[in-house]
């Protein structure tokens, strides 16, 4: 029936001449998959972030069935780690080689090893594509254990505030006051020094960051009418938790949480660098740095690898991160 | 007659977004002379507050003035010609920006923002703020702005004026947060006040007291005013001359009571029918149908005629002329809308919506009713 | 009401903060494999050693008596002895302590005083070359593990060019004699050239961090209606930025800044490791390394207290800046 020319055919009535106007301060926390996604596709740096993301989560994927399903299967000689890992003659291996462009002390560079060659002979570019695995996954690991641990907390201090909400608060913040690397480090001696204990230690001292971040919108959400009116309806609260409050706060969630697999990836290297992490001969980036040490002064390319290996991861999802921040800040948006 | 002190010429600004170009003003023209108290009526999305910034030339990326002149007490604030081979650029007689800051911002015109909450800077005392704009406006000494800024606080009726001067934002309720910048403007002694919607954000009863209080001190101290709102109510108790706006243009401009009791926009008809009004008694209000368009997409011809009970098919088509209707004795009563031109609205049939209620044939008769009389025959209404 | 009852409520909320620090490190520690008295007296001591050694140390007692007594020692400034250096673990920390807190504070100076022009400029220079360079350099530096750069900068700096030395902190007041110069002038010169890259390996990150911070934070109140409002009264761009939206800007900086304590001390762990400092982080590092209880415990309560007490400080600042903050409750 009715036709109108150039406008949205809104179908309700306004029903006065006087609007009110909108808030400008609420945030758009009810953000969906699709708008999301439909976001970070026009920003080209966050792009690249997802791009670089991609890549190393495929190299990590790689190599986690390379080192992993090639030997069950009993294919180990198909494994390019057994390859390069470790050079099985010691008098021979070609120890600390430069990259394939250049020379030093200890011989020339060569395109078999085109990133040069460790301390004990291994081929680094090897070593830092398998690094690639334990720096995905256990920045995953621990930010998803922070991310799930510090929701339960969060959602439930700040959703029932009071008493439960000063003691889990401080609670938080004592975990937060412990130096993180200090608190990790003491947490893996006691429990252990390998991967599995670096994850958990780093997701535990993570906590707080989700806490902090979905309290506060559990506190601003709480206040909203349709909880109200859950209430009201006698849903039960922890499926208005579930159901209503943490759904609506998924749009800083997800940002923090990649921004966050770039911070664990960082602090599991700094563990691996002073020993608490992937034991030798496993490669981790840190681990390697660590390594590399000894050998500045006569073959500083060693140094080199690693580390920008985890820039470049890092910058990826930090990347990713800030483009997703800036798609769903209603505010930058206007 | 003398001349205007502010006149706005066919003034257009537009917001260039990734969406399109919203052309938030589009071609307005209005006055307000030396101590009048102009109101500048719309609802969201009309553009009045855009006009308003327009006028101060405050208006950020991504908007942009890109037509119209801003006379105001003959210096050019806007004005934008249109060069020979087709482009539009400010005129060398408009004032450069440094100009508008040192002469005119503050010092000749004086704005009062919508939101008192946000307008103050909540690190700063308040005294303070008030100072530095004094000091900077009106010349005078760091001491002498301070006494002023106190008279000035005890005069919007603010108690114990000394003690607040020292009080922060967030110490003030909202009424009395907006008093201080009615303060704050007026201390400046500007020639004219642009209140950008500066009851909205208030309760009833300290609107009521604003208002009282703007009427009191507009009558003191002759300063003129421009006051931008949403709300009927508040233009029929202060405003002497009323400026109805729709989608970017002046639709009705008239003097407060011809506006009220002699309406000749339909748009202006369906907002006064929407609301309660104290002289007359209806049966039921009756709301304006469809919201605004968006402004980057209008209609066609006549903005309203998606929304106007009274729209033909000629509307669609034709753009009508802001033109004076008013008869040789009485006040200037402009009105744009084809109903006054000869372009054959009468001869033209009615347009098929929502808001005209009509169904195959017959145009029921819209007052006070909420336009479900389906199927009631008959030819055209006799306007 | 006001500041000074919204500093001691801060300090009074600290201390259950420093008991739960406490709390779990004692029994993290607790939960540590090995057994003390082996590591002190070698693998196989004999019954009496290990006994007396026990007896010496309290040892012998049960978990939660161990834990008051520590606590009540604690109270008393007694943090025990190291077992690894046989001094007491204040006197260990006591010396180690001013070298981290120089390197800590020269970190937050370099990343203040760098950050908060950076980032303002930046925002001026909104979507200009200017402030797309200051975005990668931040966006690179939040991405770089700080003691990787530690490593590229002693490569450069130290290996391939002799500018600085690879190696140590001189404290700036320490005796001429001791350190091998001249003059007290000389003195410290020399501690300034230690300082400088580990300086910048450490205080990177948060540079960059803070940058950003600052640059969106002068972004948003740059947008603030009383910023329009202030330009609507004709006040100079200039006095806008430096006057009426400078102060609010810092406030998320300073926030953060508190936040930033925590990652700022482990960054010291790791610099200290890569220039071979001689600070509290290398003492934790051999303490844990060693299992030497007391000192683990007693560093990081130490640590801790550092901790509390800059985010005290950071609290105070920015309630000093922001009146409406001792009216309301802390969050």
């Amino acid at each position: 029936m009715a036709t109108t020319t150039g406008s949205d055919a809104d179908s309700r009535t306004e029903s006065d001449a006087q609007p009110a106007e909108a808030d400008p301060e609420q945030p758009a926390a009810n953000v969906g998959w699709r708008y999301t996604v439909s976001q970070v596709r026009r920003d080209p740096t966050a792009l690249a972030g997802l791009g670089i993301i991609g890549i190393a989560t495929l190299v990590a994927v790689v190599a986690f069935l390379d080192q992993t399903v090639l030997p069950i299967v009993g294919m180990e000689q198909y494994t390019i780690a057994q390859a390069v890992w470790m050079s099985p003659n010691a008098e021979v291996a070609p120890q600390l080689l430069p990259p394939a462009w250049t020379t030093n002390v200890f011989g020339e560079g060569t395109w078999a090893h085109p990133l040069g060659t460790d301390d004990r002979g291994r081929d680094i570019l090897s070593r830092v594509f398998y690094g690639t695995r334990i720096a995905i996954s256990v920045g995953v690991i621990a930010t998803t254990i922070a991310l799930v641990a510090g929701t339960v907390v969060g959602s439930v201090a700040g959703y029932y505030g009071g008493r439960i909400d000063d003691v889990l608060m401080r609670a938080v913040e004592t975990l937060y006051a412990i130096p993180f690397l200090v608190l990790v480090i003491v947490f893996m001696v006691a429990f252990g020094r390998d991967l599995t204990f670096a994850m958990i230690g780093v997701g535990i001292a993570n906590i707080p960051t989700f806490a902090r971040l979905i309290r506060s919108r559990v506190l601003s959400v709480r206040e909203e009418d349709y909880i109200e009116a859950a209430r009201a309806a006698g849903v039960r609260d922890r499926n208005i938790i579930f159901r209503h409050v943490i759904p609506n706060s998924f749009a800083p969630v997800l940002v923090q949480a990649t921004l966050q697999i770039g911070v664990a990836i960082l602090i599991v290297a700094g563990l691996s660098f002073l020993g608490f992490g992937a034991q030798p001969p496993t490669p981790s980036w840190g681990q390697m740095l660590s390594q590399s040490r000894d050998y500045m002064l006569p073959d500083p390319w060693f140094s080199i690898w690693p580390g920008m290996a985890i820039l470049i991861t890092v910058v990826g999802f930090n990347l990713l991160g800030d483009g997703l921040r800036d798609a769903l800040d209603p505010r930058i948006n206007n | 007659m003398s001349e205007p002190l502010l006149t706005v010429e066919n003034l257009k600004t537009q917001f260039f977004t990734e969406e399109g170009t919203v052309r938030a003003v589009d071609g307005v023209n209005f006055e307000v002379n030396e101590g009048e108290l102009v109101g500048l009526v719309g609802e969201s999305g009309a553009g009045k507050s855009v006009a308003a910034q327009s006028i101060m030339r405050l208006v950020e990326e991504p908007g942009r003035i890109v037509d119209g002149t801003v006379t105001f007490d003959g210096k050019k604030l806007v004005d934008i010609v249109e060069t020979p081979d087709g482009r539009m650029e400010e005129s060398d007689e408009m004032l450069s920006n440094r100009e508008m800051r040192e002469q005119v911002r503050g010092r000749e015109i004086a704005i009062v923002f919508q939101d008192p909450m946000e307008s103050l800077n909540p690190v700063f005392k308040v005294g303070a703020q008030l100072r530095e704009f004094i000091e900077l406006n009106r010349g005078v000494s760091e001491s002498e702005a301070k006494t002023i800024a106190v008279d000035m606080l005890r005069e919007v009726g603010i108690p114990e004026p000394e003690a607040r001067y020292d009080d922060y934002p967030h110490e003030f309720s909202g009424g009395m947060r907006q008093r201080v910048l009615i303060a704050m403007a007026l201390a400046c002694e500007p020639r004219l006040i642009i209140a950008d919607e500066p009851t909205t954000a208030l309760d009833v009863t300290v609107e009521g007291q604003i208002l009282d209080l703007v009427s009191d001190l507009q009558e003191r101290y002759d300063t003129a005013f421009l006051w931008v709102t949403h709300d009927m109510g508040v233009v029929a108790e202060i405003c002497d001359r009323v400026n109805v706006m729709y989608l970017g243009e002046v639709v009705e401009e008239a003097d407060v009571d011809d506006l009220f009791h002699d309406t000749r926009h339909p748009y202006t008809e369906a907002l006064l029918r929407s609301m309660p009004r104290p002289d007359r008694a209806v049966e039921s209000l009756d709301p304006i149908k469809g919201v605004m368009p968006e402004a980057i997409n209008p209609p066609s011809g006549c903005r309203f005629h998606t929304r106007c009970p009274e729209a033909r098919e000629a509307c669609k088509e034709f753009h009508p002329e802001f033109q004076d209707v008013s008869d040789a004795d009485e006040a200037p009563h402009s009105v744009s809308c084809i109903k006054y031109e000869a372009v054959g609205y009468e001869d033209s049939d009615p347009l098929e919506t929502e808001a005209t209620g009509a169904f195959a044939g017959g145009l029921a008769d819209m007052r006070g009713d909420d336009g479900s009389a389906a199927g009631v025959p008959g030819g055209e209404a006799d306007e | 009401m006001g500041r000074a009852q919204y500093t001691i409520r801060r300090i009074l909320q600290a201390i259950p903060v420093l008991l739960g620090v406490v709390t779990i490190t004692y029994f993290l520690m607790e939960a540590m494999p090995g057994d003390p008295v082996s590591i002190m007296l070698g693998p196989s001591p004999s019954a009496q050693q290990a006994a007396a050694i026990r007896a010496k140390y309290g040892l012998d007692q049960p978990l939660w008596l161990r834990y008051l007594n520590y606590l009540w020692d604690v109270v008393q400034l007694d943090l025990g002895t190291s077992l690894y250096y046989e001094v007491p673990v204040t006197q260990k920390i006591l010396e180690r302590m001013p070298v981290t807190i120089l390197l800590l504070v020269s970190s937050f100076t370099f990343a203040i005083v760098t950050s908060v022009p950076l980032g303002i400029i930046s925002a001026q220079r909104r979507n200009k070359p200017t402030d797309h360079v200051a975005r990668v350099v931040a966006l690179l530096g939040v991405s770089t593990p700080s003691f990787w750069i530690g490593l590229v900068l002693i490569i450069l700096f130290a290996y391939q060019v002799s500018w600085f030395p690879a190696t140590k902190l001189v404290l700036p007041w320490a005796s001429p004699a001791a350190v091998g110069v001249d003059s007290r002038f000389d003195v410290l010169v020399t501690s300034l050239h230690h300082l400088v890259l580990p300086t910048i390996s450490l205080g990177t990150l948060q540079m960059a961090a803070l940058t950003r911070i600052e640059r969106s934070s002068m972004l948003e109140v740059l947008g603030e209606e009383y910023v329009k409002l202030a330009r609507a009264y004709g006040v100079k761009e200039t006095t806008i930025l430096r006057k009426h939206a400078f102060r609010n800007a810092q406030l998320p900086l300073i926030t953060l800044l508190g936040l930033q304590l925590t990652s700022a001390i482990g960054g010291a762990v790791l610099t200290e490791t890569v220039f071979s400092i001689n600070g509290m982080g290398t003492l934790i590092i051999t303490a844990i390394n060693n299992q030497d209880f007391a000192l683990v415990v007693g560093t990081t309560l130490v640590l801790g207290l550092v901790f509390v007490v800059g985010v005290i400080i950071t609290d105070l600042s920015y309630a000093y800046i922001d009146p409406r903050v001792t009216f309301e409750d802390a969050d």
